[in-house]
């Protein structure tokens, strides 16, 4: 079986200044054997350009999952949040 | 025993007065933070704080009840600012009472250390060279790493 899993994207800060998009839709497609993780989805919106490839792969980029930090190999599912920014700096 | 995340100056003297109420308890330790008119290596004429509202304000959230249980404290507050700042005008103010000082002082410092690098608040500053963000700092993760290797207690 295949089939799609859609979630909402976030990207904050120089990430999304440098990508021109602050949140959409994207449905990321899978089968039963392969399920969807962050790295996934990194692979997918990579996919849209070099600039993508880049900012999305710089060695301290943050993701949170449904508002919560997680590693790469986190699972994604339908309806989740995806937030991808830099280091943090507030206070 | 709460968050606000707000736009508008932070109003010291009220956020004091509700933190302790009628009940000031042993301790009350508080912190403010203001914004610098200067970065390592240059001058900073003015701020702006970007921000993923939905997340920071359940970090603030987790962070002030795992002090309030880490630190026996009775209230606690923390208020966080964003949008565009100017120098010299408040950022953040986190409050905290407890039986003793030990535990007040340290809670403000563990909420202060851990909210620097966990909540989700990047600051972009406006100076000579126009318009930058600021990069996170290696001395801010040390800081934070103290709590969780229990060096800080």
């Amino acid at each position: 079986m295949s089939g799609g899993v859609k979630i909402t994207i976030k990207l904050f800060a120089a990430l999304r200044e440098a990508l021109g998009e602050s949140e959409f839709e994207l449905e990321v497609v899978t089968t039963d054997a392969v399920p969807v993780d962050v790295a996934s989805v990194k692979a997918v919106l990579s996919q849209r350009g070099a600039d993508w490839s880049e900012a999305l792969n710089q060695p301290n980029l943050v993701h949170a999952l449904n508002h919560k930090v997680v590693f790469i190999d986190a699972l994604v599912s339908e309806g989740d949040e995806l937030a991808f920014f830099p280091p943090m700096t507030g206070g | 025993m709460s968050v606000s995340l707000q736009s508008e100056a932070i109003d010291v003297a009220t956020e004091y007065d509700q933190l302790v109420g009628d009940r000031p308890g042993a301790a009350v330790a508080t912190f403010t933070g203001y914004v610098r008119d200067h970065s390592d290596a240059h001058t900073v004429s003015e701020l702006e704080l970007e921000h993923y509202p939905e997340m920071a304000r359940k970090v603030l959230e987790n962070l002030g009840q795992s002090a309030a249980e880490r630190f026996g404290l009775s209230s606690w507050r923390i208020v966080h600012r964003f949008g565009r700042l100017a120098v010299s005008e408040t950022i953040v103010w986190v409050g905290a009472v407890a039986d003793h000082r030990g535990e007040a002082i340290s809670a403000c410092e563990l909420m202060m250390d851990t909210l620097k690098t966990d909540a989700p608040f990047w600051k972009r500053e406006q100076g000579p060279a126009g318009e930058q963000w600021v990069a996170s700092r290696d001395s801010d993760t040390q800081r934070r790493a103290r709590w969780q290797s229990g060096e800080a207690q």
